[in-house]
């Protein structure tokens, strides 16, 4: 994970002070016995372990915290080869938190030297570097901009010898202000600020956070599919900017537009220290560049083959941006980008920039992140995904969902996202026009009641209605509908805009089932009560209204149950199975229903009823053309639907409906012709999560795969990828779309 | 129609290469990943020119058997409501109709147009009136009609459970309000036979009336509804009465009054002896005596027919119609112009 260290002017001294600031200043818990190979450290971050793993590399070896001391196994310190245990003292923790950016301890040598030493984002640790030795300062700044360009996280390392007088004027104030009662919180920091000034820069370090496989490849599938990305993140400007390039968020050919807090004006006034100018300096100069940019933007947009556009904005800025008076003006020049980019914001902010687009422009927003800093905007977004990672599971904790992986996106969103939808939809209407088409009927009956409310139907037909004779067949639908396979899902992800547009579930298509359950009412109703007036056998007898009643049920548990295979993309035996089994159960309730007398005092209207029915012709006949009639009219529009106004899911469909489907000796194919990339994220996705948030630097276990493989009673051969770099599986990734 | 295998996700793969081992896991994974084998029906042009057409074909020709079954039974009816009042009483039916002392004899003639085939159904045919009431519905007691006097509880009868004190057998609005105009027939030759059994379903017969329970206290009251009963006979053999409680779906409707078990001659001329006593005057309602024969299919009913008929008829023209459209406006399958995003070009 280290990738880059930066030592300036390689002298031994100043090396021996890097490892050991890296190796004292920390709050790393050691787990194991104290062997080299075998221990493991507890970290609040990954980024923290790594940087104790590397000082380990260096031959600093730290193995053991006492509460009060730290000890570490020096090696090659004075001649190569000499290897002793050093303890250093631990005087006092200054910790980090987000608005400090840095963390110090202060510590006493073996030799009775008291240092400080100080960790944190470079902003904070220049700012409080003491004068002079501006070589190293230079130097150091040019490598943190190389580092921050090549997507890496940098932090600052810098130590600070204290006189004893010093030290103790001020760990008096430490104390109290660590003893009161109240901003204790307030008051450390603002001792800690005594302090840590004047410090002397050791150097840098450079984290290499590798973005997760296949991540442009989401991005830009995303993209196509409708989809707005907004990527929030606590990095620097400059590695924000580089991952983006990296996912494809941004490219050369794109507008893009910069709001900075890294202006002159702004570090001017900055340099003056007085807080209310400064907020004035930037609030000015954010306004202005937002109604620049919104001026800017729309002139492009007029243009029909302008470029895209993408905004690019640090926390500082959003801080004001978000401020009342400008949010409609960042809102509508976002919501012009095609991509966002927001670097340096806290998590508040991101759940800020997260309510902004769901409640300001009214948009179904996602949240997508792996770290404790991406819980808020988890929550705050209407969909949260958590990325199960390195960085613990606080995001996967508050999540509604839990991918391993950020380009699972693609598989969540578009295949499994838009299948719920279809069901969705499809069960809604369903269920509403299921019901409205038998009410209808008994709508329709009161009209020749005398208007006294007479049921048409028996007490049990409407009770067993919803429980019986239609419930299964929809949830089945809801289960297992299908309009393309997953995989045709994934190539064609602009079939993802009919959720986006909600083509599904508009009025219009609440008003066309509607339509039709109105009219299969009429049908229904007016059919079996016109054709029933006259007697139905030779001879002579005549139906009652139970009989009338009975035969239309009959017809209406038909037509219900068949339309919805009509609605049904695809049809498993289970379709069938519940479809046609709701139809016998409906025939076989009422044979017994029918046979049978009840002791108690009621109406026996129904006795008999379905074998007077049974045994004319005419039930049969009716049987026959009732329900043809009146499914002909949705038949009719689904026709006309589709040959005229196909939706697009339905030319995908005719696409591919000659193409050989993967079968399953395809898929299992698949499974064992995986490309290297394939196969090694594959194997990353299995490493079991339990251990991964012990494991710091690099993740040395050859044998994953067939591990598990043969735990399954599979066999599979060892493979090159089989020793997985865990920190490929890790993440810096948060997006929000829109 | 397509088989359809599964989502290709690579390690959903591997995943089932481990679970192909048994069969009963399998079909449960295949169950749970939702990679049940599925045929996809697509709606294609010929597929639903192909169903139009042939629904078309096998509608038309039932239709017709329908129609002709119904077209060969001959039907009689004669509306008899205002006929039979006499001229001074036409303006005020109720008062006559109320009024027990005045003769409710009336004599009718029809001429038979066509031969009527043994056995020819009388039926009497009641309009504008509203048995399907939800009170009128209600108020029967099917336990009584079994148990008589046993059944105590008869509140569902209500405003009819009892007269004088006394529970009245059959009790309730439908009983009380039982049809009572009579109808006899005299040809040339002399009187005709009506058959007044087995004009009610068996299983009423059988099982909701009972042989053991006889009518009792019934139309005692100042307030006659309409028909008597003859207390010596047992509910099960009133038919009559069987035939009136199986209520009627709609406010118009036929009940079989008895079966004419002789041919009746084209041209004959019919005297209709009626006793028009039920008073339907009150509601506005119509009375008609109809003569039907029957066959297979029941009796004169075009309904069913015609809409086998002209449902078949639109569907052959709407193959035809889709024939025409796909032939003039064909959009191939493999035709991607019409999808959305390539219509309009991608959004920004």
């Amino acid at each position: 994970m280290i990738l880059g260290l930066c030592v300036v002017r390689g002298e031994m001294k100043v090396i021996l002070k890097y490892s050991r600031c890296l190796a004292v200043c920390h709050t790393v818990l050691p787990e194991g016995d104290g062997s080299s190979d075998k221990i493991t450290y507890q970290a609040a971050s990954p980024d923290e372990a790594a940087l104790v793993t590397a000082a380990k590399n260096f031959g600093f070896f730290f193995y053991r915290r006492t509460p009060t001391s730290i000890m570490v196994r020096e090696a090659n310190t004075e001649k190569m080869g000499s290897v002793h245990d050093v303890t250093y003292e631990i005087l006092n923790v200054l910790e980090f938190n987000s608005t400090r950016k840095r963390q110090s301890v202060v510590c006493r040598c073996p030799s009775g030297r008291l240092i400080l030493y100080c960790k944190g984002a470079d902003t904070v640790i220049y700012e409080r570097l003491a004068g002079g030795n501006s070589d190293i300062k230079k130097i150091t700044r040019e490598h943190l901009e190389q580092f921050g360009s090549s997507g890496l996280r940098t932090l600052c390392l810098a130590y600070k010898e204290l006189s004893s007088e010093l030290y103790e004027k001020w760990n008096e104030k430490f104390i109290q202000a660590k003893s009161s009662l109240r901003d204790r919180e307030k008051r450390l920091d603002e001792v800690a600020e005594l302090i840590e000034n004047d410090l002397v820069l050791i150097g840098c370090t450079a984290i290499e956070d590798k973005l997760q496989e296949g991540v442009p490849m989401c991005i830009e599938t995303l993209s196509r599919a409708g989809i707005k990305i907004w990527v929030l993140t606590g990095d620097k400007m400059e590695t924000a900017i580089n991952i983006a390039y990296a996912c494809n968020l941004i490219n050369n050919a794109m507008k893009q537009f910069i709001i900075s807090s890294e202006t002159d004006p702004i570090r001017e006034a900055e340099d003056r220290g007085d807080p209310v100018e400064i907020a004035r300096v930037i609030k000015d100069s954010v306004k202005q560049e937002l109604d620049r940019y919104l001026e800017e933007a729309q002139e492009l947009l007029r243009s029909p083959y302008g470029p895209k556009l993408s905004l690019i904005i640090d926390g500082k800025c959003l801080m004001y941006a978000l401020d009342l008076t400008l949010r409609v003006s960042l809102l509508k020049l976002s919501l012009n980008c095609s991509s966002v980019v927001c670097c340096r914001v806290s998590p508040l902010q991101k759940a800020q920039v997260t309510s902004l687009v769901k409640k300001g422009a009214r948009k179904i927003t996602l949240s997508i992140g792996d770290g404790a800093n991406d819980v808020s905007m988890i929550q705050a977004a209407h969909v949260g995904v958590g990325i199960s990672g390195l960085e613990g599971m606080q995001a996967v904790m508050a999540s509604d969902f839990a991918i391993a992986q950020f380009r699972f996106l693609t598989e969540l969103l578009l295949v499994h996202g838009r299948w719920s939808y279809l069901r969705l939809c499809k069960v809604i209407t369903y269920f509403f026009y299921k019901n409205l088409t038998f009410t209808l009927t008994q709508f329709w009956f009161t009209f020749h009641t005398g208007f006294s409310g007479q049921r048409y139907y028996d007490d049990w037909f409407q009770s067993l209605y919803n429980v019986i004779f239609t419930a299964l067949p929809v949830i089945i639908v809801g289960l297992f509908d299908k309009d393309v396979s997953a995989s045709i899902s994934k190539r064609y992800p602009e079939l993802y805009k009919a959720g986006i547009r909600n083509t599904f579930f508009t009025w219009k298509v609440v008003a066309i089932w509607a339509f039709f359950s109105i009219y299969q009412s009429l049908i229904i109703y007016y059919f079996t009560t016109a054709s029933s007036r006259n007697a139905h056998n030779s001879s002579g007898k005549i139906f009652g209204l139970w009989d009338v009643s009975t035969m239309s049920f009959t017809c209406i548990v038909l037509t219900v149950n068949i339309r919805l295979l009509m609605a049904c993309n695809s049809l498993t035996r289970w379709h069938h199975i519940s479809a046609w089994g709701s139809i016998l159960a409906w025939f076989l309730f009422i044979f017994v229903y029918s046979g049978i007398m009840t002791p108690r005092d009621r109406q026996e209207n129904e006795y008999f009823v379905i074998y007077v029915l049974m045994s004319t012709f005419y039930f049969y006949f009716a049987l026959l053309l009732i329900p043809i009639v009146s499914l002909m009219g949705d038949f009719l529009y689904q026709g006309i639907q589709r040959l005229i106004f196909p939706y697009d899911y339905q030319i995908v469909q005719e696409i591919h409906r000659h193409d050989p489907e993967e079968t399953r000796r395809q898929l299992l194919e698949i499974g064992h012709n995986l490309t290297p990339d394939e196969a090694a994220s594959f194997a990353v996705a299995r490493l079991p999560r339990e251990t991964s948030k012990h494991t710091g630097f690099a993740f040395d276990s050859p044998g994953f795969e067939s591990f598990f493989a043969s735990q399954a009673g599979v066999f599979a051969p060892h493979k090159p990828w089989d020793v997985v770099r865990r920190a490929s599986a890790k993440s810096k990734h948060r997006t929000s779309k829109n | 129609m397509e088989m359809d295998g599964a989502s290709s996700s690579a390690s959903g793969g591997a995943a089932q290469a481990i679970l192909l081992t048994s069969r009963k896991p399998r079909v449960f994974y295949r169950f749970t990943q939702q990679n049940l084998p599925a045929c996809r029906p697509a709606l294609t042009p010929t597929l639903i020119i192909t169903i139009f057409l042939l629904t078309g074909v096998v509608f038309l020709p039932v239709g017709l058997v329908c129609l002709r079954a119904s077209e060969s039974v001959e039907e009689l009816v004669l509306r008899y409501d205002t006929e039979c009042i006499p001229e001074i009483y036409r303006s005020n039916k109720v008062a006559y109709i109320k009024d027990v002392s005045i003769s409710k004899k009336c004599k009718l003639n029809i001429k038979l147009r066509n031969y009527m085939k043994a056995p020819v159904y009388v039926y009497y045919e009641l309009d504008n009136y509203y048995q399907n009431h939800r009170r009128y519905i209600k108020s029967r007691s099917d336990q009584q009609l079994l148990h008589g006097l046993q059944q105590k509880d008869i509140s569902s009868c209500k405003s009819m459970e009892s007269s004088n004190g006394l529970p009245i057998v059959p009790c309730g609005l439908i009983s009380w309000s039982l049809f009572n105009d009579t109808f006899a027939f005299d040809v040339k030759g002399g009187k005709l036979n009506v058959n007044r059994t087995n004009i009610s379903w068996k299983s009423d017969r059988d099982h909701k009336f009972s042989k053991n329970v006889y009518p009792f206290n019934f139309q005692n009251d100042s307030l006659i509804g309409g028909g008597k009963l003859d207390p010596s006979i047992p509910l099960s053999e009133h038919e009559d009465l069987i035939v009136w409680m199986r209520v009627s779906a709609l406010p118009k409707f036929r009940k079989l009054y008895g079966v004419i078990e002789e041919d009746l001659d084209a041209g004959e001329l019919l005297t209709v002896h009626l006793a028009n006593n039920y008073n339907t005057y009150n509601s506005g309602g119509k009375k008609k005596l109809v003569l039907t024969t029957s066959n297979w299919l029941g009796s004169k009913n075009n309904f069913l027919g015609l809409s086998y008929i002209a449902t078949g008829g639109c569907n052959i023209l709407l193959a035809i119609l889709f024939a025409l459209i796909h032939v003039k406006f064909p959009r191939p399958h493999y035709d991607t112009s019409h999808l959305q995003w390539n219509k309009r070009g991608s959004a920004r």
